[in-house]
């Protein structure tokens, strides 16, 4: 089975730059993540992965070999590059039938895909009364027809709802664990947590972290400490003078990032403080991704 | 093989086709009706020197091409507006072939819609003008089936047309706008032009000159039937070329 690189991975449209000198892998047998925040380059990337954009500079390759280069390129990668792609008047089973005979695959993957994801029956409907979320099993089915080594899917999960979302998810890892490559977009980090193996992070189209996703926790998250006695102010004076860093909360407890929580316990104690609470907080890895981002962040929402 | 079934069926399993071929029919013999019903109560005697049956009945053209433009150009243009033409990129990388396999099914969809119209519009109209006991033009007579199939050829190159404008500008009302304006606006409105242009415009513009490959009896100033429709021929190729010139070169 193939993978993924992009190597140096470069696009300007005059000024500005959509994706700069990204580099990366996606190695089969494992499920890729591939996050940032919207406006990141991600769309871009997979553009320019499948053909449809050329790089400025770089490239981004299958096995070694760009799409246009691949012998059979249907059976070789599926991708999902957006799921509205469909035009409202052409059932689905007819709008899998026409990618089916341009890549000389046998009618009956029509149906097979469509069962595969849950469209067995809506097969005869026209693909404009479906939902978002019929809308991306049936553009996940399109990806598969070709039973490729590669899936590229760009925010496969958008639209799905729990139950979908778990199906994905369920469907990916068995996809995986087949050998194949999958690379999959999200501006979620929630998602990415329980799906994927390996994480991709880009802001402003430039890579910002790649590891495992074991790795990148314990890289990027950084221990505290939630600590709360009956007076805060005696507290926060001994932590002082023991030199830990830590910052007052709204609700009077106070987060310690200084020291783990057996060393708060002992400053307490040592300071014949009762505590009403010690318990250690780990940063939401939503929390990390948000701050990785923060300087990449195109466009930020305000809080509310 | 395997691309052109592709987009054949692409074509087939949307109404949009179904409605512009059916349209196109509707629409030519209709108009080439109305069209020589204002003749139906002239006296033989009063008719003019030029009367030609056979392009009488084809006057529906003037709006029949313009939906069978509109069907090579929807060929095209809603895979634009979807972004389905990514996933076609896709599964077909090579956008030669892609665009190539469009043509050729454009190409028999609009032959096939071209005879529907043509064969009709001169069978019903040649009735009405036999029955007004007017001169009726008969597919044995000289000139009649070279014009019909002039015809018929004409408006398959429209179509081709349609979707190099298409390919090219990538978007269903911006077609629209020029094929009304090339089929139309040009020819109504060219030779009009002081001196050279309107001159120019009254021979060469390619839709008139191809419209001289349907007349039985020569129109003053027109091309010949053959070198007319040669021109649109050419014009539809240059067309076709620039399209798939645009389509290798752009990002989708």
């Amino acid at each position: 089975m193939h993978g993924i690189r992009a190597e140096r991975l470069t696009k300007r449209y005059g000024a500005t730059v959509a994706v700069d000198d990204l580099s990366f892998t996606a190695q089969p047998g494992v499920i890729t993540g591939f996050l940032g925040p919207n406006g990141a380059g991600k769309s871009t990337t997979l553009r320019m992965l499948t053909g449809l954009t050329r790089p400025t500079s770089g490239a981004i390759t299958i096995g070694g070999r760009r799409l246009a280069d691949l012998d059979d390129p249907a059976r070789t990668v599926g991708a999902l590059l957006d799921a509205r792609a469909v035009h409202p008047h052409r059932t689905a089973a007819q709008h899998l039938l026409a990618f089916a005979q341009a890549a000389g695959l046998d009618r009956r993957r029509v149906g097979e895909v469509l069962e595969l994801v849950g469209l067995g029956a809506a097969g005869d409907r026209r693909a404009g009364e479906f939902s978002l979320g019929m809308q991306q099993r049936l553009g996940i089915a399109t990806a598969l027809l070709g039973d490729p080594g590669v899936l590229v899917l760009d925010e496969p999960l958008n639209g799905l709802d729990p139950e979908g979302i778990r199906w994905l998810r369920t469907l990916l890892r068995d996809l995986a664990r087949e050998g194949r490559t999958i690379l999959f977009s999200s501006h979620l980090m929630s998602e990415m947590e329980l799906t994927a193996h390996h994480l991709v992070v880009v802001g402003r189209g430039r890579l910002i972290a790649e590891a495992t996703l074991d790795d990148f926790v314990r890289a990027h998250t950084t221990r505290a400490v939630t600590v709360r006695a009956g007076s805060p102010d005696r507290l926060g004076g001994a932590l002082a003078r023991a030199g830990v860093d830590f910052a007052a909360q709204p609700d009077s407890s106070l987060l310690v990032t200084g020291a783990d929580a057996p060393t708060v316990g002992r400053i307490a104690a040592a300071e014949g403080l009762a505590l009403d609470e010690l318990s250690p907080v780990r940063e939401s890895l939503e929390d990390v991704f948000l701050r990785l981002t923060h300087e990449a962040t195109d466009y930020e929402g305000v809080a509310a | 093989m395997s691309v052109l079934r592709s987009e054949w069926t692409k074509l087939r399993s949307v109404r949009s086709t179904w409605i512009a071929a059916a349209s196109a029919v509707a629409a030519g013999v209709a108009l080439s009706v109305l069209g020589v019903s204002d003749l139906l109560g002239t006296p033989p005697s009063e008719l003019s020197a030029g009367w030609d049956p056979t392009a009488e009945s084809l006057k529906g053209f003037l709006f029949a091409q313009l939906v069978i433009g509109m069907l090579g150009a929807l060929a095209i243009t809603p895979e634009y507006a979807t972004g389905m033409i990514g996933t076609s990129l896709v599964f077909v990388p090579s956008r030669r072939r892609l665009l190539a396999a469009k043509t050729a099914v454009v190409a028999a969809v609009g032959l096939a819609t071209a005879l529907v119209t043509t064969l009709l519009s001169f069978a019903v109209v040649q009735l009405m003008v036999r029955g007004a006991d007017l001169p009726a033009a008969g597919l044995g007579d000289p000139g009649v089936a070279r014009a019909l199939l002039g015809g018929a050829a004409y408006l398959t190159l429209v179509a081709l047309l349609g979707l190099a404008v298409g390919a090219l500008v990538r978007s269903a009302t911006s077609s629209l706008a020029l094929l009304v304006g090339a089929l139309l606006l040009v020819p109504a409105l060219g030779p009009g032009l002081p001196g050279v242009l309107g001159d120019w415009f009254g021979r060469f513009w390619p839709i008139t000159a191809g419209q001289a490959a349907y007349a039985v009896v020569p129109v003053d100033g027109a091309l010949a039937p053959g070198p007319g429709i040669l021109l649109l021929a050419g014009a539809a190729v240059a067309a076709g070329l620039a399209a798939q010139l645009v389509f290798r070169r752009r990002d989708i």
